[in-house]
């Protein structure tokens, strides 16, 4: 019987986390090829370094840190989410990102008032667009290692990728109606009858997400605020099934899932109370249709998740529960002090 | 013949965790009286009733039950046992606070007979009153308040927490099934003197024990009481005064207020069970005291008296070395760490606690609210924290401080081992002491501008009455100047 790590230790927690994305990992590798493994590698190695760095020059104990897994799983967040035949600079420079900007500039394990991950995210993706949106594979056409390998060390051959969903809704399909639509391979070979191959790592990522409410490691509050939010949202003005993305699209493509359970349930940048944490995730749902509808990248949910970050304390300030004993819940701010 | 009602209660606690209970443990031993040591100790400023004087000098053969201090509050604490005066001087206690305090040392022999309190015929409120301070009889659950000062007129129910919730404590569950009767006694007596409607006791439901003998007590108790036991589930802090009350009564107390300020008292079965005592004429001189943690070999209760020091006890439970073992003093949860093992049990010293130092090296808060999750008061811990540790507070005050029970469930669910409550009872401290200073500022400011606003009306009123003077004088003048002027034409 193997021991499963406790929530007793901020290092359980984390090692929780981590094991909750393996499902997702080992089928983001069946779909898109062992580039997903040699991102989640080269993220790895360029997050321990990081952190040890940091930890070193701001003379912090060095092991003690690196063992609470948080810089893991700040590298492994990100190795999932850029694209899987990104070149190992894209990642490292990804990673490294995160870690000394995101995190130790602001003081370390839970001082950064930003998601890590998605503040290296949006910065890879602001500077190095083209990589970010055409590298991704082409879930018909799994990379052997070879190509794999090739794609890694920056060299990705054109045929293997290819473009996302919602990207190809966004550049491609803007004259196409929805049957015109439905004869695209990507939605024809599915197998679930939603994206092919995309629709089984959302899935194995919704298996981990509940894993982890399972153990209690999360609440249900943000899941169900962003996949709620989205929902409705998207169900309203996708009416009209030849113009806009349906709703099925938004829940499945891009990193709806996964950052649903990983990204906007991070405690350390999010709202804390109950109804916040709810409020938190239906923000980043508006946020993400607005700019994947009205934007110019095709997903949105990392800008949505930074700019609900900075409304993190204000939720927080406005959704204290009532304590007991007193009429109503606080409101407003106190002393100065 | 007194009616028992049972039912289980239908309000759940907000909050709360499920803690390894480790009660089982010190249960598997009947409870004995513990031999009588050779010392006693007696700190005379925290015996509890706040600071005393002592009513024996050095020297003095005092019997058992013989008063020795005299507290501020009108408490007054008995020998436990018979013996000598040795001295009365510094020694090491079991407080918070870990200082040294004055206190009364006796040499225990076991001559003569014991001093009890007059029997009487009948009881009148202020007649119990005076017999608990007599009796010594103080809050027994934990926090020592003189039981006396919360007999107000206006009461109407008498709530029994005999929740005991804490992990590993099993002292009121102990006393629950030994003194069952002198428990239901004592409460039909506080009842009918303070003229309550209502008796209403909260037990959790892991004590089966101390429960059949609460029934049978009940029924064999000839008052007209209806005893309505509500049975809470097993979950901490179940047996907090405001959570039981919620649990057994679906009432909340208002934030600033006590249970007094509703109607309700409420008392620790030990509690009752000494005034039970003090009726037939004993004053409060033993305690039950559970002994128990990993390391000690013969886990237990024990009827102790009060100045028994610590070490005496773990000796009798089988513990003969410490090495960096972990004295506690109360349970896990809310009890506090003790270094010196020769301080005495007092009144409040519910259980001992020794174990390997479970202390777990501290991180950073990384804001998970598995602390607000757990609070029973649905405080936001983390943001207090963050508010404490910086020195807001003012804002810490706002954002409910004060309505913090101490109840450190939020330490126990802590993935980073942030000692919340030891912050959030700093940041309380602190809080009370600003608003001493203030107040006497205040005071000192009124002083200040009552002085200035006298000498203001006296100057006024001399130059009145100087003015007045001159006017009446000019008067007189011109009067007489013109009886002059009369008079020389």
């Amino acid at each position: 019987m193997i021991q499963l790590p406790s929530n007793r230790s901020t290092s359980g927690v984390m090692a929780q986390v981590l094991l909750a994305l393996v499902p997702g990992m080992l089928v983001a590798t069946w779909v898109f090829g062992p580039g997903v493994l040699l991102n989640v590698l080269m993220a790895s190695l360029t997050a321990w370094g990081s952190e040890a760095l940091c930890l070193r020059l701001r003379k912090r104990p060095v092991i003690v840190r690196l063992t609470d897994h948080s810089a893991l799983l700040t590298g492994w967040l990100l190795a999932l989410s850029l694209p899987p035949a990104s070149p190992w600079w894209l990642i490292s420079l990804a990673v490294a990102t995160a870690i000394v900007l995101g995190k130790h500039l602001y003081g370390g394990l839970g001082q950064n008032p930003l998601n890590p991950a998605m503040l290296a995210y949006c910065l890879v993706l602001i500077s190095a667009p083209v990589s970010m949106t055409t590298l991704w594979i082409d879930p018909l056409a799994t990379p052997g290692i070879t190509s794999a390998w090739m794609a890694f060390l920056g060299t990705a051959p054109d045929a293997a990728t290819g473009a996302t969903a919602l990207s190809l809704y966004r550049n491609d399909f803007t004259a196409l109606t929805a049957i015109e639509i439905a004869s695209h391979p990507l939605f024809r070979e599915a197998s679930l009858g939603l994206i092919a191959g995309v629709e089984w790592v959302a899935l194995a990522y919704l298996v981990g997400g509940l894993w982890l409410l399972f153990r209690g490691v999360m609440t249900w509050h943000a899941p169900v605020g962003l996949l709620l939010g989205l929902f409705v949202v998207a169900a309203f003005f996708a009416i009209d099934p030849d113009s806009g993305t349906p709703v099925w699209v938004h829940m499945t493509a891009g990193a709806t899932v996964f950052a649903a359970f990983f990204i906007v349930t991070d405690p350390v940048s999010g709202a804390t109370s109950p109804r916040g944490r709810l409020l938190f995730g239906v923000g980043v749902a508006l946020l993400t249709y607005l700019i994947r509808t009205f934007g110019h990248y095709p997903d949105a949910i990392a800008f949505a998740v930074l700019l609900m970050n900075f409304a993190a304390p204000m939720i927080d300030h406005y959704t204290r529960p009532r304590i007991v004993g007193r009429d109503a819940a606080i409101k407003g701010s106190g002393g100065t002090s | 013949m007194s009616e028992c009602q049972l039912r289980q209660s239908t309000h759940p606690l907000v909050g709360g965790i499920h803690p390894e209970t480790h009660k089982t443990e010190s249960l598997k031993q009947q409870c004995m009286m513990l031999p009588t040591p050779p010392e006693l100790i007696f700190p005379l400023h925290f015996s509890g009733g706040g600071p005393g004087h002592a009513l024996v000098s050095v020297g003095d053969r005092v019997q058992q039950g013989t008063p020795i201090i005299q507290t501020e509050s009108g408490i007054v604490h008995a020998a436990s046992r018979a013996g000598v005066v040795t001295a009365i001087s510094e020694h090491p206690l079991a407080h918070p606070s870990q200082g040294p305090s004055v206190c009364l040392f006796i040499r225990t022999d076991s001559a003569g007979p014991s001093l009890t309190l007059p029997l009487r015929s009948s009881w009148t409120a202020e007649a119990l009153r005076q017999r608990a301070m007599e009796a010594g009889i103080l809050g027994l659950g934990g926090a020592g308040f003189p039981s006396h000062q919360k007999w107000g007129d206006t009461l109407h129910t008498l709530l029994i927490n005999g929740a005991e919730c804490e992990p590993y404590l099993t002292a009121d569950d102990t006393l629950m099934q030994q003194d069952a009767d002198a428990v239901i006694q004592g409460a039909v007596a506080l009842a009918e003197n303070l003229n309550l409607t209502r008796i209403v006791i909260g037990i959790e439901d892991n004590k089966p024990d101390a429960l059949e003998q609460l029934k049978k007590a009940i029924a064999e108790s000839s008052s007209s009481y209806l005893f309505e036991v509500v049975v809470v589930p097993t979950k901490y802090p179940s047996g907090g005064e405001r959570q039981l009350i919620w649990l057994t009564l679906g009432l909340e107390i208002g934030s600033g207020r006590r249970p007094v300020d509703h109607g309700i008292v409420v008392h620790n079965p030990g509690t009752l069970a000494a005034l039970a005592h003090s009726i037939d004429g004993n004053p409060l001189i033993e305690r039950v005291v559970t002994v128990t943690g990993d390391a000690v070999p013969a886990p237990q209760n024990v009827i102790v008296p009060i100045g028994t020091p610590i070490r005496h006890i773990l000796n009798h439970a089988g513990v003969d070395s410490y090495g960096d073992l972990q004295l506690t003093v109360g349970g896990p949860l809310m009890g506090f760490t003790v270094h010196a093992t020769e301080a005495p049990v007092v009144k409040t010293t519910n259980c001992l606690l020794l174990r390997a130092p479970t202390q777990q090296p501290i991180e950073p808060c990384i804001r998970c609210g598995l602390c607000a999750e757990a609070c029973p008061v649905q405080l936001q811990p983390q943001r207090l924290f963050q508010m404490v540790s910086h020195g807001a507070l003012a804002a810490a005050g706002h954002e409910g401080l004060a309505d913090c029970i101490e109840c450190a469930a939020c330490n126990a669910v802590c993935p980073s081992h942030i000692p919340l409550a030891s912050w959030f009872q700093h940041g309380r401290y602190s809080l009370q002491e600003e608003a001493q200073q203030t107040a006497i500022a205040d005071q000192a400011r009124q002083r200040f501008e009552a002085r200035q606003a006298r000498l203001t009306r006296l100057a006024q009123e001399q130059e009145a009455r100087r003015k007045a003077r001159r006017t009446q004088n000019s008067d007189m003048l011109a009067k007489v100047r013109a009886a002059r002027g009369a008079k020389s034409e």
